[in-house]
Protein backbone atom coordinates (compact mmCIF):
# COMPACT_ATOMS: atom_id res chain seq x y z
CA UNK A 1 0.00 0.00 0.00
CA UNK A 2 3.15 2.09 -0.24
CA UNK A 3 3.04 4.12 -3.39
CA UNK A 4 6.12 4.64 -5.37
CA UNK A 5 8.01 8.04 -6.13
CA UNK A 6 7.17 8.63 -10.41
CA UNK A 7 3.46 7.41 -10.33
CA UNK A 8 1.34 10.40 -8.34
CA UNK A 9 1.03 13.58 -10.61
CA UNK A 10 2.03 17.21 -8.74
CA UNK A 11 -1.74 18.35 -7.29
CA UNK A 12 -2.13 14.47 -5.51
CA UNK A 13 1.29 14.69 -3.92
CA UNK A 14 0.43 18.13 -2.19
CA UNK A 15 -3.02 17.78 -1.66
CA UNK A 16 -1.52 14.42 0.16
CA UNK A 17 1.27 16.55 1.79
CA UNK A 18 -1.32 19.51 3.08
CA UNK A 19 -3.76 17.00 4.87
CA UNK A 20 -0.51 14.91 6.18
CA UNK A 21 0.62 18.16 7.91
CA UNK A 22 -2.57 19.11 9.39
CA UNK A 23 -3.24 15.50 10.92
CA UNK A 24 0.37 15.58 12.00
CA UNK A 25 0.36 18.95 13.86
CA UNK A 26 -3.40 17.66 15.68
CA UNK A 27 -1.61 14.41 16.44
CA UNK A 28 1.17 16.23 18.65
CA UNK A 29 -1.19 19.04 19.79
CA UNK A 30 -3.19 16.20 21.23
CA UNK A 31 -0.43 14.19 22.25
CA UNK A 32 -0.48 14.02 26.16
CA UNK A 33 3.34 13.47 27.83
CA UNK A 34 2.31 10.24 29.14
CA UNK A 35 1.36 8.95 25.53
CA UNK A 36 4.78 9.48 24.17
CA UNK A 37 6.16 6.42 24.97
CA UNK A 38 3.03 4.50 23.77
CA UNK A 39 3.45 6.27 20.39
CA UNK A 40 6.76 5.69 19.99
CA UNK A 41 6.19 2.12 20.72
CA UNK A 42 3.03 2.06 17.67
CA UNK A 43 5.65 3.57 15.34
CA UNK A 44 8.19 1.28 16.00
CA UNK A 45 5.45 -1.49 15.44
CA UNK A 46 4.14 -0.03 12.07
CA UNK A 47 7.43 0.31 11.18
CA UNK A 48 9.00 -3.09 11.72
CA UNK A 49 5.31 -4.94 10.38
CA UNK A 50 5.91 -4.06 6.85
CA UNK A 51 8.46 -6.40 6.69
CA UNK A 52 6.25 -9.23 7.90
CA UNK A 53 5.68 -10.22 4.26
CA UNK A 54 2.35 -12.25 3.22
CA UNK A 55 3.18 -14.56 0.21
CA UNK A 56 -0.03 -14.65 -1.11
CA UNK A 57 -1.36 -13.05 -4.50
CA UNK A 58 0.18 -12.08 -7.45
CA UNK A 59 2.52 -9.48 -6.06
CA UNK A 60 2.42 -10.41 -2.19
CA UNK A 61 1.21 -8.09 0.60
CA UNK A 62 2.49 -7.48 3.74
CA UNK A 63 1.39 -6.38 7.39
CA UNK A 64 -0.06 -2.73 7.57
CA UNK A 65 -1.02 -2.39 11.10
CA UNK A 66 -3.03 0.83 10.79
CA UNK A 67 -6.01 -0.83 12.11
CA UNK A 68 -4.49 -1.53 15.94
CA UNK A 69 -2.11 1.60 15.45
CA UNK A 70 -5.20 3.92 15.07
CA UNK A 71 -6.95 2.23 17.53
CA UNK A 72 -4.79 2.90 20.34
CA UNK A 73 -3.38 6.43 19.56
CA UNK A 74 -6.27 8.26 18.19
CA UNK A 75 -5.09 11.28 16.18
CA UNK A 76 -1.43 10.51 17.04
CA UNK A 77 -1.29 7.98 14.62
CA UNK A 78 -0.66 11.00 11.97
CA UNK A 79 2.74 11.55 13.54
CA UNK A 80 3.52 7.72 14.42
CA UNK A 81 2.93 6.65 10.96
CA UNK A 82 4.85 9.67 9.51
CA UNK A 83 7.59 8.61 11.41
CA UNK A 84 7.33 5.19 10.68
CA UNK A 85 7.11 5.74 6.96
CA UNK A 86 9.94 7.98 6.68
CA UNK A 87 12.03 5.54 8.18
CA UNK A 88 10.52 2.66 5.80
CA UNK A 89 11.44 5.16 2.76
CA UNK A 90 14.97 5.34 3.54
CA UNK A 91 15.75 2.00 5.52
CA UNK A 92 13.54 0.08 3.11
CA UNK A 93 13.23 1.73 -0.39
CA UNK A 94 9.84 1.53 0.45
CA UNK A 95 7.39 4.07 -0.60
CA UNK A 96 9.71 6.89 -1.25
CA UNK A 97 9.74 10.87 0.11
CA UNK A 98 7.99 12.69 -2.14
CA UNK A 99 4.67 10.09 -1.51
CA UNK A 100 5.51 10.62 2.35
CA UNK A 101 2.49 12.53 2.38
CA UNK A 102 0.02 11.03 0.19
CA UNK A 103 1.43 7.32 1.93
CA UNK A 104 0.55 8.97 5.40
CA UNK A 105 -2.74 10.02 4.80
CA UNK A 106 -3.73 6.29 3.02
CA UNK A 107 -2.68 4.63 6.34
CA UNK A 108 -3.19 7.41 9.07
CA UNK A 109 -6.64 8.69 8.27
CA UNK A 110 -8.32 5.35 8.45
CA UNK A 111 -6.57 4.56 11.39
CA UNK A 112 -7.92 7.99 12.87
CA UNK A 113 -11.54 6.44 11.41
CA UNK A 114 -11.09 3.27 13.13
CA UNK A 115 -10.41 4.90 16.24
CA UNK A 116 -13.08 6.93 16.34
CA UNK A 117 -16.03 4.17 15.11
CA UNK A 118 -14.07 0.86 17.46
CA UNK A 119 -12.53 2.50 20.32
CA UNK A 120 -16.28 2.80 22.15
CA UNK A 121 -16.21 -0.72 21.58
CA UNK A 122 -13.34 -2.18 23.15
CA UNK A 123 -14.53 -1.92 27.01
CA UNK A 124 -17.89 -3.61 26.23
CA UNK A 125 -18.44 -7.34 26.99
CA UNK A 126 -15.89 -9.48 25.58
CA UNK A 127 -18.06 -10.64 22.71
CA UNK A 128 -18.27 -7.06 21.25
CA UNK A 129 -14.61 -5.91 22.40
CA UNK A 130 -13.86 -8.64 20.21
CA UNK A 131 -16.08 -7.71 17.32
CA UNK A 132 -14.56 -4.17 17.64
CA UNK A 133 -10.91 -4.98 17.38
CA UNK A 134 -11.61 -7.07 14.51
CA UNK A 135 -12.99 -4.26 12.82
CA UNK A 136 -10.20 -1.88 13.82
CA UNK A 137 -7.48 -4.39 12.32
CA UNK A 138 -9.86 -5.17 9.08
CA UNK A 139 -12.03 -1.80 8.43
CA UNK A 140 -9.00 0.15 8.60
CA UNK A 141 -7.37 -1.53 5.50
CA UNK A 142 -10.96 -1.61 3.50
CA UNK A 143 -10.30 2.15 3.92
CA UNK A 144 -6.29 2.18 3.00
CA UNK A 145 -7.49 0.87 0.13
CA UNK A 146 -10.45 2.81 -1.15
CA UNK A 147 -7.88 6.21 -0.12
CA UNK A 148 -5.04 4.59 -1.87
CA UNK A 149 -7.31 4.40 -4.78
CA UNK A 150 -8.35 8.09 -4.81
CA UNK A 151 -4.87 8.93 -4.84
CA UNK A 152 -4.33 6.68 -7.89
CA UNK A 153 -7.26 7.93 -9.37
CA UNK A 154 -5.17 9.38 -12.67
CA UNK A 155 -3.04 6.71 -13.47
CA UNK A 156 -4.10 3.96 -15.98
CA UNK A 157 -5.81 1.72 -13.64
CA UNK A 158 -8.67 4.43 -11.87
CA UNK A 159 -10.61 4.76 -8.71
CA UNK A 160 -12.40 1.48 -8.84
CA UNK A 161 -9.88 -0.90 -10.45
CA UNK A 162 -7.52 0.22 -8.49
CA UNK A 163 -9.52 0.38 -4.97
CA UNK A 164 -10.87 -3.32 -6.17
CA UNK A 165 -7.41 -4.81 -6.76
CA UNK A 166 -5.74 -3.34 -3.77
CA UNK A 167 -8.59 -4.48 -1.65
CA UNK A 168 -8.48 -7.90 -3.55
CA UNK A 169 -4.99 -7.74 -2.62
CA UNK A 170 -5.13 -7.17 0.85
CA UNK A 171 -7.75 -9.55 1.56
CA UNK A 172 -5.79 -12.16 3.71
CA UNK A 173 -4.29 -8.87 5.39
CA UNK A 174 -7.80 -7.73 5.98
CA UNK A 175 -8.74 -11.17 7.96
CA UNK A 176 -4.96 -11.28 9.89
CA UNK A 177 -5.01 -7.77 10.96
CA UNK A 178 -8.54 -7.98 12.25
CA UNK A 179 -7.48 -11.37 14.62
CA UNK A 180 -4.25 -9.51 15.33
CA UNK A 181 -5.75 -6.86 17.12
CA UNK A 182 -8.71 -9.12 18.52
CA UNK A 183 -5.34 -11.06 20.82
CA UNK A 184 -3.79 -7.67 20.69
CA UNK A 185 -6.75 -5.69 22.74
CA UNK A 186 -7.57 -9.18 24.73
CA UNK A 187 -3.76 -8.91 26.10
CA UNK A 188 -3.71 -5.62 26.76
CA UNK A 189 -7.09 -5.66 28.56
CA UNK A 190 -5.17 -8.53 30.72
CA UNK A 191 -1.61 -7.08 31.28
CA UNK A 192 -1.39 -3.57 30.26
CA UNK A 193 -4.93 -1.91 30.21
CA UNK A 194 -4.00 1.16 30.44
CA UNK A 195 -2.90 1.39 27.07
CA UNK A 196 -6.30 1.16 25.53
CA UNK A 197 -8.18 3.95 24.69
CA UNK A 198 -10.73 5.11 26.75
CA UNK A 199 -9.11 3.04 30.36
CA UNK A 200 -11.02 4.18 33.57
CA UNK A 201 -8.28 3.73 36.75
CA UNK A 202 -10.08 2.46 40.02
CA UNK A 203 -7.65 5.60 41.43
CA UNK A 204 -9.20 7.91 40.02
CA UNK B 1 0.23 -6.85 16.64
CA UNK B 2 1.71 -4.63 18.95
CA UNK B 3 5.40 -6.53 18.84
CA UNK B 4 7.67 -3.84 21.25
CA UNK B 5 4.81 -4.31 24.02
CA UNK B 6 4.86 -7.80 23.78
CA UNK B 7 7.88 -8.25 23.59
CA UNK B 8 8.30 -6.28 26.78
CA UNK B 9 5.80 -7.59 28.77
CA UNK B 10 6.90 -11.04 28.05
CA UNK B 11 10.24 -10.50 28.83
CA UNK B 12 10.06 -8.53 32.21
CA UNK B 13 7.44 -10.31 33.89
CA UNK B 14 8.65 -9.28 37.31
CA UNK B 15 6.04 -6.17 37.79
CA UNK B 16 3.84 -6.83 40.38
CA UNK B 17 1.06 -6.00 39.40
CA UNK B 18 1.15 -8.47 36.53
CA UNK B 19 2.83 -11.04 38.59
CA UNK B 20 -0.46 -11.35 40.99
CA UNK B 21 -2.98 -11.54 38.25
CA UNK B 22 -0.42 -14.42 36.18
CA UNK B 23 -2.97 -17.61 36.02
CA UNK B 24 -3.69 -19.66 33.36
CA UNK B 25 -5.94 -17.59 31.31
CA UNK B 26 -2.21 -15.02 31.26
CA UNK B 27 -0.29 -18.11 29.87
CA UNK B 28 -2.99 -18.80 27.18
CA UNK B 29 -3.19 -15.67 26.21
CA UNK B 30 0.83 -15.03 25.81
CA UNK B 31 1.28 -18.45 23.76
CA UNK B 32 0.18 -16.83 20.53
CA UNK B 33 2.45 -14.01 20.98
CA UNK B 34 5.38 -15.76 21.91
CA UNK B 35 4.51 -18.77 19.25
CA UNK B 36 3.99 -16.02 16.22
CA UNK B 37 6.86 -13.72 17.09
CA UNK B 38 9.39 -16.95 17.14
CA UNK B 39 7.92 -17.81 14.14
CA UNK B 40 8.01 -14.48 12.27
CA UNK B 41 11.61 -13.39 13.63
CA UNK B 42 13.10 -16.90 13.35
CA UNK B 43 11.97 -19.55 11.15
CA UNK B 44 10.88 -16.57 8.12
CA UNK B 45 13.95 -14.44 8.04
CA UNK B 46 13.73 -14.35 4.75
CA UNK B 47 10.25 -13.78 3.55
CA UNK B 48 10.53 -10.79 6.39
CA UNK B 49 11.15 -8.48 3.72
CA UNK B 50 10.08 -4.87 2.55
CA UNK B 51 7.96 -4.32 -0.12
CA UNK B 52 9.19 -2.69 -3.65
CA UNK B 53 9.45 -3.54 -6.89
CA UNK B 54 13.22 -3.33 -8.41
CA UNK B 55 14.59 -3.36 -11.88
CA UNK B 56 17.73 -4.50 -13.07
CA UNK B 57 19.15 -4.16 -16.92
CA UNK B 58 22.03 -5.36 -18.81
CA UNK B 59 23.30 -5.19 -22.27
CA UNK B 60 24.57 -8.30 -24.42
CA UNK B 61 25.58 -7.39 -27.63
CA UNK B 62 23.33 -5.39 -29.18
CA UNK B 63 20.02 -6.59 -26.57
CA UNK B 64 19.16 -5.01 -23.70
CA UNK B 65 17.82 -7.40 -20.79
CA UNK B 66 15.85 -6.40 -17.93
CA UNK B 67 14.82 -8.42 -14.68
CA UNK B 68 11.92 -6.90 -12.26
CA UNK B 69 11.03 -8.41 -9.13
CA UNK B 70 9.59 -7.73 -5.84
CA UNK B 71 11.83 -7.27 -3.19
CA UNK B 72 11.48 -10.75 -1.75
CA UNK B 73 12.33 -12.59 -4.85
CA UNK B 74 8.75 -13.02 -6.45
CA UNK B 75 8.97 -11.88 -10.42
CA UNK B 76 6.83 -8.80 -11.68
CA UNK B 77 4.86 -11.05 -13.84
CA UNK B 78 3.21 -8.78 -16.76
CA UNK B 79 4.65 -5.28 -15.45
CA UNK B 80 4.59 -2.94 -17.81
CA UNK B 81 8.15 -1.52 -19.02
CA UNK B 82 8.59 1.71 -20.78
CA UNK B 83 11.97 2.74 -22.37
CA UNK B 84 12.40 6.40 -22.64
CA UNK B 85 15.05 8.79 -23.02
CA UNK B 86 16.88 11.12 -21.58
CA UNK B 87 13.90 13.56 -22.62
CA UNK B 88 11.14 11.10 -21.39
CA UNK B 89 10.40 10.28 -25.02
CA UNK B 90 8.51 6.93 -25.18
CA UNK B 91 11.16 4.75 -27.20
CA UNK B 92 9.59 1.53 -26.73
CA UNK B 93 6.93 -0.61 -24.52
CA UNK B 94 6.09 -4.25 -23.25
CA UNK B 95 5.65 -6.04 -20.64
CA UNK B 96 7.43 -8.57 -18.53
CA UNK B 97 7.08 -12.56 -18.62
CA UNK B 98 6.45 -14.81 -16.22
CA UNK B 99 10.19 -14.59 -14.98
CA UNK B 100 9.98 -10.90 -14.56
CA UNK B 101 12.46 -10.95 -17.45
CA UNK B 102 12.01 -8.39 -20.67
CA UNK B 103 14.70 -7.92 -23.41
CA UNK B 104 14.96 -5.44 -26.44
CA UNK B 105 16.76 -4.46 -29.21
CA UNK B 106 18.83 -1.45 -28.37
CA UNK B 107 17.03 1.31 -29.64
CA UNK B 108 19.62 3.70 -30.28
CA UNK B 109 23.23 4.22 -28.74
CA UNK B 110 21.90 7.15 -26.18
CA UNK B 111 21.59 6.99 -22.24
CA UNK B 112 18.29 4.96 -21.80
CA UNK B 113 15.37 5.36 -18.78
CA UNK B 114 14.27 1.85 -18.10
CA UNK B 115 10.76 2.05 -15.95
CA UNK B 116 9.16 -0.80 -14.71
CA UNK B 117 5.12 -0.15 -13.21
CA UNK B 118 4.17 -3.30 -11.38
CA UNK B 119 0.77 -1.65 -11.14
CA UNK B 120 -0.99 -0.45 -7.89
CA UNK B 121 1.31 2.29 -7.18
CA UNK B 122 4.89 0.12 -7.58
CA UNK B 123 6.77 1.28 -9.72
CA UNK B 124 11.24 1.61 -10.00
CA UNK B 125 13.38 2.38 -13.38
CA UNK B 126 16.93 1.83 -14.17
CA UNK B 127 19.20 4.21 -15.78
CA UNK B 128 20.98 2.44 -18.83
CA UNK B 129 24.23 4.38 -19.43
CA UNK B 130 24.72 5.80 -23.26
CA UNK B 131 27.24 3.24 -25.53
CA UNK B 132 30.31 4.85 -25.65
CA UNK B 133 31.88 5.81 -29.38
CA UNK B 134 34.19 3.11 -29.83
CA UNK B 135 32.18 0.18 -28.81
CA UNK B 136 30.62 -2.02 -31.61
CA UNK B 137 27.15 -2.93 -31.51
CA UNK B 138 26.33 -4.72 -34.66
CA UNK B 139 27.03 -7.81 -34.32
CA UNK B 140 25.26 -9.10 -36.99
CA UNK B 141 28.91 -9.13 -38.79
CA UNK B 142 29.23 -12.55 -39.75
CA UNK B 143 32.88 -13.45 -38.67
CA UNK B 144 34.89 -14.66 -41.83
CA UNK B 145 36.18 -17.57 -42.20
CA UNK B 146 39.34 -17.02 -40.52
CA UNK B 147 42.26 -19.65 -41.86
CA UNK B 148 41.69 -18.31 -45.66
CA UNK B 149 41.67 -14.33 -43.96
CA UNK B 150 44.57 -14.69 -41.55
CA UNK B 151 47.19 -16.46 -44.36
CA UNK B 152 46.31 -13.71 -46.98
CA UNK B 153 47.34 -11.14 -44.25
CA UNK B 154 50.37 -10.82 -42.74
CA UNK B 155 50.38 -10.78 -38.84
CA UNK B 156 52.40 -7.61 -38.48
CA UNK B 157 50.11 -4.94 -39.80
CA UNK B 158 46.25 -5.08 -38.07
CA UNK B 159 44.18 -3.70 -40.61
CA UNK B 160 40.77 -1.94 -39.43
CA UNK B 161 39.28 -4.61 -40.79
CA UNK B 162 40.87 -7.41 -38.81
CA UNK B 163 40.65 -4.80 -35.79
CA UNK B 164 36.94 -4.81 -36.26
CA UNK B 165 37.25 -9.03 -36.17
CA UNK B 166 39.12 -8.84 -33.38
CA UNK B 167 37.13 -6.65 -31.50
CA UNK B 168 33.87 -8.49 -32.77
CA UNK B 169 35.17 -11.44 -31.18
CA UNK B 170 36.38 -10.00 -28.20
CA UNK B 171 32.28 -8.43 -27.51
CA UNK B 172 31.13 -11.65 -28.08
CA UNK B 173 33.54 -13.11 -26.06
CA UNK B 174 32.90 -10.84 -23.02
CA UNK B 175 29.31 -11.14 -23.39
CA UNK B 176 29.84 -14.67 -23.20
CA UNK B 177 31.39 -14.83 -20.18
CA UNK B 178 30.23 -11.84 -18.44
CA UNK B 179 26.22 -13.31 -18.63
CA UNK B 180 26.64 -15.51 -15.46
CA UNK B 181 27.86 -12.64 -13.84
CA UNK B 182 24.85 -10.10 -14.88
CA UNK B 183 22.49 -12.96 -13.71
CA UNK B 184 24.25 -12.54 -10.63
CA UNK B 185 24.45 -8.90 -10.27
CA UNK B 186 20.21 -8.77 -11.18
CA UNK B 187 19.53 -11.56 -8.72
CA UNK B 188 21.53 -9.90 -6.10
CA UNK B 189 19.62 -6.48 -6.57
CA UNK B 190 18.05 -4.84 -3.38
CA UNK B 191 18.01 -7.90 -1.70
CA UNK B 192 15.79 -5.71 1.06
CA UNK B 193 16.71 -4.30 4.42
CA UNK B 194 18.96 -6.36 7.03
CA UNK B 195 19.35 -6.26 10.54
CA UNK B 196 21.30 -2.93 10.15
CA UNK B 197 18.38 -1.43 8.66
CA UNK B 198 15.30 -2.48 11.39
CA UNK B 199 17.61 -1.63 14.43
CA UNK B 200 18.64 1.56 12.97
CA UNK B 201 14.85 2.81 12.09
CA UNK B 202 14.39 1.50 15.71
CA UNK B 203 16.74 3.99 17.18
CA UNK B 204 15.56 6.30 15.07
CA UNK B 205 12.49 6.31 16.36
CA UNK B 206 13.58 5.77 20.28
CA UNK B 207 15.38 9.02 19.76
CA UNK B 208 12.78 10.93 18.25
CA UNK B 209 10.26 9.59 21.52
CA UNK B 210 13.20 11.08 23.52
CA UNK B 211 12.97 14.66 22.15
CA UNK B 212 9.33 14.43 22.24
CA UNK B 213 9.58 13.96 25.92
CA UNK B 214 12.18 16.26 26.70
CA UNK B 215 10.13 19.26 25.02
CA UNK B 216 7.43 18.29 26.41
CA UNK B 217 8.05 17.80 29.88
CA UNK B 218 10.05 20.77 29.65
CA UNK B 219 7.31 22.75 29.03
CA UNK B 220 5.23 21.50 31.51
CA UNK B 221 8.23 22.51 33.80
CA UNK B 222 7.93 26.11 32.54
CA UNK B 223 4.37 25.99 33.38
CA UNK B 224 5.14 24.82 36.79
CA UNK B 225 7.66 27.28 37.31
Amino acid sequence: MHISEGILSGPVLISGMAIAAAGTAIGLKKLRNEDIAKTGMLAASFFVASLIHIPIGPAGVHLILSGIVGLLLGWAAFPAILVALTLQATFFQHGGITTLGVNTVIMALPAVVCHYLFAPLIWKNKTISAIGAFGAGSIAIVLNAVIAGLALIYTDEGLFKAAALIMGAHLPVMIIEGIISIFCVAFLKKVQPALLPGFKSINN
Amino acid sequence: MNIISAISEYAIPAKVGIRKQCNAKDTFYKLPFTASLVILLFFFPNIAFAHNVSIFAWEEGDTVYTQSKFSGGKRVKGGTIIVTDPNNNVLLEGKTDDGGLFSFIRPGSGLLKIKLDAGLGHANYWELPALEADVITDSNIELPETINATENKTLTVITPDIQKEIDIAVEKALDKRLKPIMQTLADNQQQGPDLRDILGGLGYILGLMGMAAYFKYRKQNNIIK
